[in-house]
């Protein structure tokens, strides 16, 4: 891994932690998970560094809080974030900035980088996270299916909005120019 | 900035930081099972008490499991919608008390002794490429340009709203993206201007 | 143009292109003096030159030595010899306190943490930064953070120090309590800057013009020739 990759790596990690202070909505059906721009910046480093690199920069960030830096948005963090109910949500970014780079790099010659992007992130940041969050919500807070399927339900505007930002960046700034390739990672 | 950390020193900071977490473990194996509301709720009130001994600074602390608020609720009512008051008690008191453990070792315990507690852990990862003192250079850096790139974000806001006059829109997402790829280019360089990751001899091992 | 007794870099025959541009095509220069200063438009090589000597860019083609080293072979070595100081210093400031950030290039040096820490405490208390080793560096001024960049450069004590425009985002003040600094260090200096005032002390400027020196020797004619040569370019222009 060179240098760059390791820059680049530490960038998004701190981007992940800046979108933290975009004020978050609380929702009253989604069962207090709230919607922030921070799984944004998840899907947005692995659109833009790729599959390896964004996985290692949403784990980063992952880090970071373990560690104690209250970096979620409402400026929470510390170990009492991996006891509440949304881990799952929190561990489940280092897969879903995986799964939106492995999926745009693979759609982005077909769909174009603005159709790759929304579609990578819609799969990635929206399908993936919730079906590794809402399992362990529910787990913790001992609910049923049908209260998952509203928390799932309530948490889709937001993540399509986020999806389409993530394509309109991707659409703006060409990652396949700047971001290099990944080889040699 | 960015540090759940409190300032003023107790008897919890002076506690090594893997005895801590080994301990706040141990706890979770234990209470994690236990379904009877008058156990949870001692043991709670407990937890509780632990804070009071940390002084009022810390006691205040408390007021934090509001931010849950709305989840506990929500977990309360499920459980007198499908099942006794006993067990809505016994989930919330076990939820929060999970909550209010983990933050008593956060806030005794500064970045740098959690890291070097767990650093061990994650020297366990070194067969899958993993290099512990890289790692904890990502750490730095990432503390480090984390309000350098909320500064830079902050700057194209306001040069927005001074042409426009509208809120920041997510226009501006684009060349803060670009910019930020600008500076990985210098960050790059400065590492390698310090000598990071260039063989040498006598120097650190970076892998 | 004075004499060099024995150069601590010379470029020998250099080449090099970034990208579809040729920066340095068989380019040659010795410096030995204390202070060379590096003048020229923007774009003309100043930045690529001083990023050679440091070994951040390889020449495509010829051989830069730096204290007798070659800068390919002996990449490795050239930190402990060579500190480089960048024009932003919010781009090269690597760690979240100012005590971290001058102790890493003395842990890389091979010093324990322990060391380094007690040698960036000293460092900071001779420099009259006492106590600022737990400080953040995000709340220091633009300028604390240049001066922060500066001790932190020479804190291996390199024996040559490359500096790209150090001074461009200045106040007037904290221009010229760092001018002061630099004035009094040992090591070799070889600054690229548009500060002519600063530079009219040098003992030796170089006026690079697309990849060339067009122009070397003693500050006062090569700052005296490059001046003429813009107004000269204007009146054409208007003419």
């Amino acid at each position: 891994m060179g240098l760059r990759d390791l820059a680049l790596i530490v960038l998004f990690a701190a981007i992940i932690a800046a979108l933290g202070w975009v004020p978050k909505v609380d929702l009253p059906f989604a069962a207090g998970v709230p919607i922030t721009a921070q799984s944004m910046g998840v899907t947005l480093a692995g659109v833009m560094l790729g599959a390896r690199r964004g996985a290692l920069a949403a784990a980063l960030f992952v880090l970071l809080l373990l560690f104690g830096a209250p970096l979620l948005a409402g400026g929470r963090g510390g170990l009492e974030v991996f006891a509440g109910p949304t881990a799952g949500f929190i561990l489940g970014f280092i897969p879903a900035a995986f799964v939106s780079g492995y999926l745009f790099d693979r759609w982005s010659l077909r769909l174009g980088m603005f159709g790759a992007a929304f579609l990578a992130s819609v799969v990635g940041g929206y399908v993936l996270l919730n079906l590794i969050g809402i399992p362990v919500l529910m787990a913790v807070n001992g609910t049923g299916l049908d209260e998952a399927a509203v928390t799932a339900l309530s948490l889709l505007p937001g993540g399509l909005l986020k999806a389409l930002a993530t394509g309109v960046v991707s659409y703006v700034t060409r990652p396949d120019k700047v971001a290099g390739t990944e080889a040699g990672v | 900035m960015i540090s759940n950390y409190l300032g003023r020193e107790t008897w919890l900071h002076r506690m090594p930081a893997g005895a801590k977490l080994a301990a706040l473990a141990i706890l979770s194996v234990v209470i994690l099972p236990v379904d009877d509301w008058r156990a949870l709720v001692a043991a709670l009130a407990g937890v509780v008490l632990l804070y009071a001994s940390l002084g009022k600074e810390a006691f205040k602390r408390l007021a934090m499991i509001r931010s849950f608020a709305v989840l506990l609720a929500i977990i309360a009512a499920l459980h007198l919608l499908a099942g006794t008051w006993q067990e809505a008690v016994a989930a919330v008191a076990r939820l929060v008390m999970m909550i209010l453990l983990a933050d008593l070792v956060s806030m005794t315990t500064t970045m740098q002794a959690m890291m070097a507690a767990l650093t061990p852990v994650l020297t366990l990862l070194r067969p899958f490429g993993l290099n512990p003192r890289k790692l904890s250079l990502a750490v730095s850096l990432a503390i480090r340009f984390i309000p350098v790139l909320s500064a830079n974000w902050e700057a194209r806001s306001e040069a927005w709203r001074a042409r426009t006059g509208r809120r920041p829109s997510f226009r501006l997402l684009g060349p803060f993206i670009a910019d930020t790829f600008r500076i990985a280019d210098h960050v790059a360089e400065a590492l390698d201007a310090r000598g990071v990751a260039r063989s040498r001899r006598g120097g650190r091992e970076w892998g | 143009m004075p004499d060099t007794v024995s150069p601590y870099l010379r470029f020998d025959n250099v080449s090099l292109g970034r990208g579809a541009r040729t920066v340095f095509d068989g380019f040659s220069a010795s410096l030995g003096e204390r202070r060379v200063g590096l003048i020229g438009n923007n774009g003309s090589g100043k930045s690529t030159l001083l990023r050679l000597a440091a070994g951040l860019l390889l020449p495509d083609a010829g051989e830069v030595f730096v204290e007798g080293l070659e800068t390919k072979t002996h990449r490795g070595e050239l930190p402990g010899n060579v500190g480089f100081l960048f024009q932003n210093p919010d781009h090269q400031i690597l760690f979240p306190t100012v005590g971290e950030e001058i102790a890493f290039g003395l842990t890389e040096k091979g010093m324990t943490d322990a060391e380094a820490n007690a040698a960036a405490r000293e460092l900071l208390a001779a420099n009259g930064c006492e106590g600022w080793e737990k400080r953040a560096v995000h709340e220091l001024s633009e300028g604390q953070r240049q001066l922060v960049c500066l001790l932190s450069v020479i804190a291996p004590e390199p024996s040559v120090l490359l500096l790209d425009e150090p001074f461009s985002s200045l106040d007037l003040p904290t221009r010229l309590d760092l001018s002061d600094r630099l004035r009094a260090l040992p090591q070799a200096v070889v600054m690229a800057s548009h500060d002519f005032e600063f530079l009219s002390a040098f003992d030796r400027l170089l006026w690079l013009d697309d990849g060339r020196v067009r122009e070397d020797g003693r500050p006062a004619t090569v700052i005296a020739a490059y001046e003429a040569s813009i107004r000269g370019l204007k009146t054409a222009r208007r003419a």
